[in-house]
């Protein structure tokens, strides 16, 4: 974990309310699959605190990438930025996607859900680089929204890609969780493993097709945050009383996770926003 | 580690001291904001820090409140944790022998949801090593059972406060909450009753509303309102009590900046901490020491404590 100023080399739309930005850091930074920075333009006083983006790609490990959907104030801000602008940022943060060397017959199933996609694209490169076989569920509202997330670079990939979307604009029509669903039936589910970003209600049915199969499923959960380095305490989860955390029945999403096994998870307890 | 040698510390322009306590600068991270101090390791040299307040430690541990717990507002946050922390016991066995690595001033912050709950929890923290002082968080405004009623009534206070002195083998601070109608008359009879110091302001009850569902964006409904919204009215605060008690005074509220420090010390503050700055800030501490360091070359201070009050005096 490193504080640093990172210099924007590009901010471009995608479509109409997703925007890449790719910034350039004066250190070199290794960042894993999974991992997050927090955010915010130089000097500002609107927002007060940083925002958490996943990492989208590491071009080289002086230049890094976001991509993200403008949602609110802190996103509008990172919106407004113009090539050599410049950003204050607390980076790697957060536990990332644990990846097994192939080997075990193990099938991948990534599922993403709107611009949850930001946090997979690298954990799909290093499956690819690790042999692991891979397919990609990709869901999001409208076909706009689709190719905001990042729907090109995936397609890039060349792995086998379900597309969903809510409006049936693009792929097939409905949510994300239904061709899910259908695969992991037909597949010997014990055999897969599954790895979901996305808006908490899509987690939540994912991790119950999962459970229902017997696959092994992980989550990368978001939640607003504070500092993104433990400390406020305030992006916390509940989670299973399993063992008797350093915290007990919260953990935070910012250090213990994001990603988490989905069992651990308390599913039924309302109050995740995003 | 302990620090050692007092006169080495005291051999700077920045040194202040409280209840008897010397500090290196008086520059402290703030209770909630600080974590364990542990958590800053890696991103400041914690030598270089005054003290830090630790998270509100309790006899036992406490989950805290369901999310949300934190939601952004004009210049601030609004917050309900619902003082979720490792408990005193772990804390001294766990965290203590970490934190004594560092050569810093280490202030346990304590609460309770009743005066039992905070004797119990002082009777712990005593057998820690390396413990400086403590401070008593009479004011924290998110648990219902707890600090709000003591903290707004000046009887109440005074007891804590008397019993709290008579069981504590360490200066103690009480910390003032804001939301009250009187602060100096609540900070006299906190004095009189035995407390070493005054740590102001704790956060002032805010409350926000999802537009969508109607209903408050935090799961407690309100929170405690930090950040550079809440400074002005922590200045005042500070200068109201510096008025009438001479015990020494450590601002608290929105500082961001070596000039948000000063206008604390000005007004009456010894020393200061530091909060929700560093969430969106994690090196302030050191940018603040720095800068009161500058202010005081520039203008020929020797001695920071020349400040404190020093538009009244
Ligand atoms: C680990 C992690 C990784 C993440 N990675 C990414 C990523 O790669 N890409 C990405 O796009 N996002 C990502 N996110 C989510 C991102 O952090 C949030 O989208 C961002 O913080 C939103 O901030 P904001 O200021 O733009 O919106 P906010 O101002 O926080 O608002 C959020 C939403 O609430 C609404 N809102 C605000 N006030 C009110 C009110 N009074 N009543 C009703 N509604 C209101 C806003 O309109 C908006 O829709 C990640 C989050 C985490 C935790
Ligand atoms: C998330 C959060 C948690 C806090 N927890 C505590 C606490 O446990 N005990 C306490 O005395 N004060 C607590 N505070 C209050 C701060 O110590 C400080 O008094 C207040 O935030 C005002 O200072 P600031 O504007 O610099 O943040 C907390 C504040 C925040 C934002």
């Amino acid at each position: 974990m490193i504080e640093t100023i990172g210099t924007v080399f590009r901010n471009d739309e995608i479509t109409p309310g997703y925007k890449k930005l790719t910034l350039r850091f004066v250190e070199g930074i290794s960042i894993r699959a999974g991992q997050f920075a927090m955010l915010r333009p130089r000097n500002a006083y609107e927002p007060l605190l940083r925002r958490a983006l996943a990492v989208y790609r590491a071009d080289d490990s002086r230049r890094l990438s976001f991509l993200y959907q403008i949602l609110g104030r802190g996103t509008a801000a990172l919106a407004c930025l113009k090539p050599g602008d410049q950003v204050e940022a607390l980076l790697p943060l957060g536990n990332p996607w644990p990846v097994d060397a192939a080997g075990s017959s193990e099938l991948a199933v990534v599922v993403a859900g709107g611009v949850g996609s930001a946090s997979v694209l690298m954990l799909c490169e290093e499956l690819i680089d690790a042999g692991v076989q891979t397919e990609v569920f990709f869901g999001a509202a409208s076909e706009n929204a689709a190719i905001g997330c990042g729907l090109d670079d995936f397609r890039a990939m060349q792995l086998p890609l379900i597309i969903t979307t809510v409006d049936g604009s693009l792929g097939e029509r409905g949510l994300v969780t239904t061709p899910f669903s259908r695969r992991l039936a037909a597949i010997d589910g014990s055999r897969s493993r599954v790895y979901s970003c996305g808006p908490w209600a899509m987690m939540k049915a994912v991790a119950e097709i999962a459970n229902e199969h017997g696959a092994g499923c992980l989550v990368s959960l978001e939640a607003p945050m504070g500092c993104g380095f433990g400390v406020c305490v305030g992006c916390v989860v509940a989670v299973e009383r399993k063992e008797a955390g350093e915290y007990g029945a919260y953990k935070r999403v910012c250090v213990d996770g994001p990603v988490f096994a989905a069992d651990e998870i308390r599913w039924d307890v309302a109050g995740m926003s995003h | 580690m302990p620090i050692q040698d007092e006169a080495d510390i005291l051999d700077t322009n920045l040194s202040v001291e409280i209840a008897g306590v010397g500090f290196r600068n008086p520059v402290i991270g703030a209770s909630g904001c600080f974590g364990y101090g542990l958590e800053f390791s890696e991103l400041i040299d914690l030598n270089r820090l005054g003290g830090f307040c630790t998270k509100g430690l309790s006899a036992r541990p406490l989950a805290g409140h369901p999310p949300a717990r934190i939601v952004e507002t004009h210049g601030g946050m609004l917050n309900a944790i619902g003082l979720q922390n490792v408990g005193a016991r772990a804390f001294i066995e766990e965290k203590l022998p970490l934190i004594r690595r560092y050569d810093t001033r280490v202030i346990a912050n304590v609460f309770g949801y009743s005066e039992e709950d905070y004797m119990e929890t002082i009777r712990i923290l005593n057998d820690g090593e390396g413990i400086s002082l403590y401070e008593l968080n009479i004011s924290c405004p998110n648990v219902k059972e707890g600090g709000i009623v003591i903290g707004n009534s000046a009887a109440a206070a005074a007891r804590l406060t008397e019993s709290a002195r008579r069981l504590s083998e360490r200066p103690l601070i009480v910390k003032l909450s804001p939301n009250v109608t009187n602060i100096a008359e609540i900070a006299k009879a906190i004095v009189a009753a035995g407390a070493d110091a005054l740590s102001l302001i704790n956060t002032i009850v805010g409350m926000a509303i999802d537009v969508n569902t109607f209903k408050p964006r935090l799961s407690y409904g309100t929170g405690g309102l930090s950040g550079p919204a809440i400074h002005p009215i922590a200045v005042r605060m500070v200068y109201e009590v510096a008025q009438v008690v001479s015990a020494p005074l450590i601002g608290i509220g929105g500082i961001a900046s070596a000039m948000d420090a000063l206008e604390f010390i000005i007004a009456g503050a010894t020393a200061v901490q530091i909060g929700t700055a560093n969430y969106y800030d994690p090196l302030v501490t050191m940018k603040v020491i720095d800068g009161l360091s500058d202010y005081c070359k520039k203008r020929g201070i020797s001695r920071i404590g020349e400040l404190t009050g020093a538009t009244f005096n």
